[in-house]
């Protein structure tokens, strides 16, 4: 593994610099400061300001060379036209890891200062991040370089969700979104200019994290093509990869030579890349989402027939569209199941797929369909569609479903749509690992997704 | 980049196992009729001046008696004056079914591609088409045609999917060999028992 692609330290440090950290509430070296005090880190601070003796309570450094203590990590937030100064003192101060959240490089065409940072990066050998970007956050080692005030970006829970942003924005976005859902983050990345670490580095380092069960990308555009592309096909053999790709309009088709030419632009190799590199493909941010959610939690499938519980017709009519649509199949019942139902179900109840249990069932005709469905060996996966509006659905309903999920070794998901009582529900039922969707096409395409993710495995796990 | 000679790309193809269709430069009408010897043939114009034929008139087709073949070779020798230098090539009809279209460019980031999806005239319509990095395996060029929205069309309801993965795994071979910048085999017309590649065009 290259050294760049060595980020523990930059994840998980126990020693903090900030270069630039103001004693002005709102500049960018001042709020990072303040985030690691708010936010519980418990290793080494150490604010560096040419000006100040003190900043935030803590004592406060000329230069990182003052320091006279291993630094495991230096964020740097000062004018960009100061930062190859100070990062040749990281350098000579034995800095294991830099990052450049300050902009002005590459971005506004400013690369020879660009390629001054790069050099000094390889001189010492230290990766860096950056520069342009917001840095890095890792719950669990409570570290978070981010300059985002903490009472205006909800932080996500400690998961096996591993986050890699190329743009800032839309990093602290879906750090947002995904703080309302029931999967946590395991790190976030956001690597702006990529001068240094770029995302062949990333996905090294990620592939071989413990703690990191999926992969979420947000990328515009990769540095090394074919390099990426060999090293996401070694990843996506270990942990999922899931991706959006930004700059998506097609290249100008000027009077192409030939048909390929114009059929095959920069958009469609990199869409061909993804799929050949077994990477699930997200159109959109909330896509972007549900499939992390499912990824999460969930075992791959063996097959695509699909069963659906319903206390809904007419949203299991919608699902049992979605499912065909999203290229699954409606599961057939085992003539024991079909025996089973019969048995437990009451004579309003058609017994066949989707089961449409009326908006009277309760947690008891939940748990018997389940208990006869989930062990059926035609099925592959299971939809469980809750409406909490009707009046047998209640916590008791959501408690059995949990129940169930976990003792099931197949995929299961539940569709709830809905408003705060629903939302209640979601909540809890996430909490311990059950999905919960609220669109069946948002849920039939997550499971087809999972199900394409599982036959890229199986082709290439035999091999 | 250089338009490969059409009967070279026939030979470069041959080296891969991929066949085309028996095609022959003719410089006469009498040539063109001794190479039909009685069934039906197609004869085309080649010029780099012109490189959409088909919608240049550059492709007679179905020429099945002696008259026809005799009135399409003036027709495009016409043509020819303002296309010099040119050549003219006959070749046999194919027999029907579903075109598709194999072709190849180089991408500045991941090298070349190999592409595939419906051709003919329906290539620019319905952009039908789907893509990969190469080289390919058997699973990508599954892949590649499970992703068509014709795929059951361009198999004919998977019958031709195995041959079609080989042709794939060839061509993707191919041009990660040969100097190849650009590429478009089509039509290759897909049949339920075999295919005729029946236009080559390669840049290298």
């Amino acid at each position: 593994m290259d050294y760049k692609a060595n980020l523990h330290k930059m994840l998980k440090p126990r020693s903090v610099a900030i270069i630039g950290a103001s004693r002005n509430p709102g500049k960018v070296g001042n709020v990072i400061l303040n985030n690691y005090l708010d936010g519980g880190y418990d290793g080494k601070l150490y604010p560096v300001n040419r000006n100040a003796d003190m900043v935030s309570g803590l004592k406060a450094y000329k230069s990182v060379l003052d320091i006279h203590s291993s630094i495991d990590l230096a964020v740097i937030a000062i004018p960009a036209e100061f930062v190859p100064a100070a990062m040749e003192e990281c350098g000579k101060a034995k800095v294991k890891n830099i990052v450049v959240v300050s902009g002005g490089f590459a971005e506004v065409g400013a690369t020879e200062l660009q390629d001054k940072m790069v050099n000094i990066a390889n001189k010492y050998k230290i990766p860096t991040l950056g520069p342009n970007c917001l840095g890095v956050m890792d719950p669990r080692a409570r570290s978070d370089t981010m300059f985002l005030p903490t009472y205006k970006l909800s932080k996500p829970k400690i998961g096996g969700v591993s986050f890699v942003s190329q743009s800032g924005a839309v990093g602290s976005t879906v750090l947002d979104m995904i703080a309302k859902e029931g999967f946590g983050l395991s790190k976030f990345i956001s690597y702006g200019n990529a001068a240094h670490i770029d995302e062949v580095d990333i996905i090294d380092y990620l592939m071989h994290d413990e703690e990191t069960k999926v992969i979420v990308m947000y990328i515009e555009g990769v540095k090394h093509g074919r390099e990426f592309f060999e090293i996401a096909r070694k990843a996506t053999l270990k942990k999922p990869i899931v991706v959006i790709k930004g700059g998506q309009t097609a290249a100008g088709a000027q009077a192409a030579s030939s048909h390929t030419a114009s059929l095959a632009g920069s958009y469609e190799s990199y869409d061909a890349m993804f799929r050949q590199a077994g990477f699930s493909i997200a159109k959109d941010l909330s896509e972007l989402v549900y499939l992390a959610k499912i990824f999460a939690s969930e075992p791959l499938p063996n097959g695509k027939r699909v069963a659906v519980i319903t206390n809904g017709g007419g949203t299991g009519v919608l699902t049992t569209d979605a499912i065909s649509a999203n290229g699954l199949d409606v599961a057939e019942y085992s003539e024991q199941t079909k025996k089973e139902l019969r048995k437990c179900m009451p004579s309003i109840v058609n017994i066949r797929n989707p089961l449409d249990m009326a908006g009277d069932a309760d947690s008891k005709r939940y748990s018997d369909a389940m208990s006869a469905i989930s062990k059926d060996p035609n099925i592959d996966m299971l939809i469980v569609i809750t409406l909490f509006q009707t009046p047998g659905a209640d916590s008791s309903v959501a408690a059995k479903l949990i129940s169930y999920k976990s003792a099931m070794d197949k995929p299961m998901i539940v569709i709830s749509t809905g408003s705060d009582y629903t939302e209640m529900h979601k909540i809890m039922m996430e909490s311990t690992g059950l999905p919960v969707y609220d669109s069946p096409n948002a849920a039939a395409r997550s499971l087809a997704e999972l199900l394409k993710y599982a036959q890229y495995r199986n082709a290439y796990s035999k091999k | 980049m250089k338009l490969m000679d059409y009967m070279e790309g026939s030979s470069m193809l041959k080296k891969y196992g991929i066949e085309s269709i028996r095609s022959k430069y003719v410089n006469s009408k009498e040539e063109a009729i001794r190479f039909a010897d009685g069934k039906s043939i197609v004869l085309k114009l080649i010029s780099e001046k012109q490189l959409h034929k088909a919608n240049a008139g550059l492709v007679k087709v179905n020429l099945d008696t002696n008259a026809n073949i005799e009135k399409a070779f003036d027709e495009l020798k016409g043509k020819g004056k303002s296309l010099s230098p040119y050549k003219i090539i006959a070749q046999d009809s194919a027999k029907q079914g579903v075109e598709a279209i194999i072709g190849s460019r180089v991408d500045s980031q991941f090298g070349k591609l190999i592409l595939f999806g419906l051709g003919g005239s329906y290539v620019e319509a319905l952009k039908d088409v789907s893509i990969r990095l190469c080289p390919i395996d058997k699973y990508q060029a599954g892949q590649m045609i499970e992703q068509l929205r014709s795929s059951a069309l361009i198999t004919h309801n998977g019958k031709a999917t195995e041959r079609i993965e080989s042709l794939l795994m060839q061509a993707s071979k191919m041009i990660e060999k040969e100097n190849i910048e650009e590429l478009d085999l089509n039509p290759v017309i897909i049949r339920e028992d075999g295919y005729d590649i029946v236009d080559i065009r390669v840049l290298g």
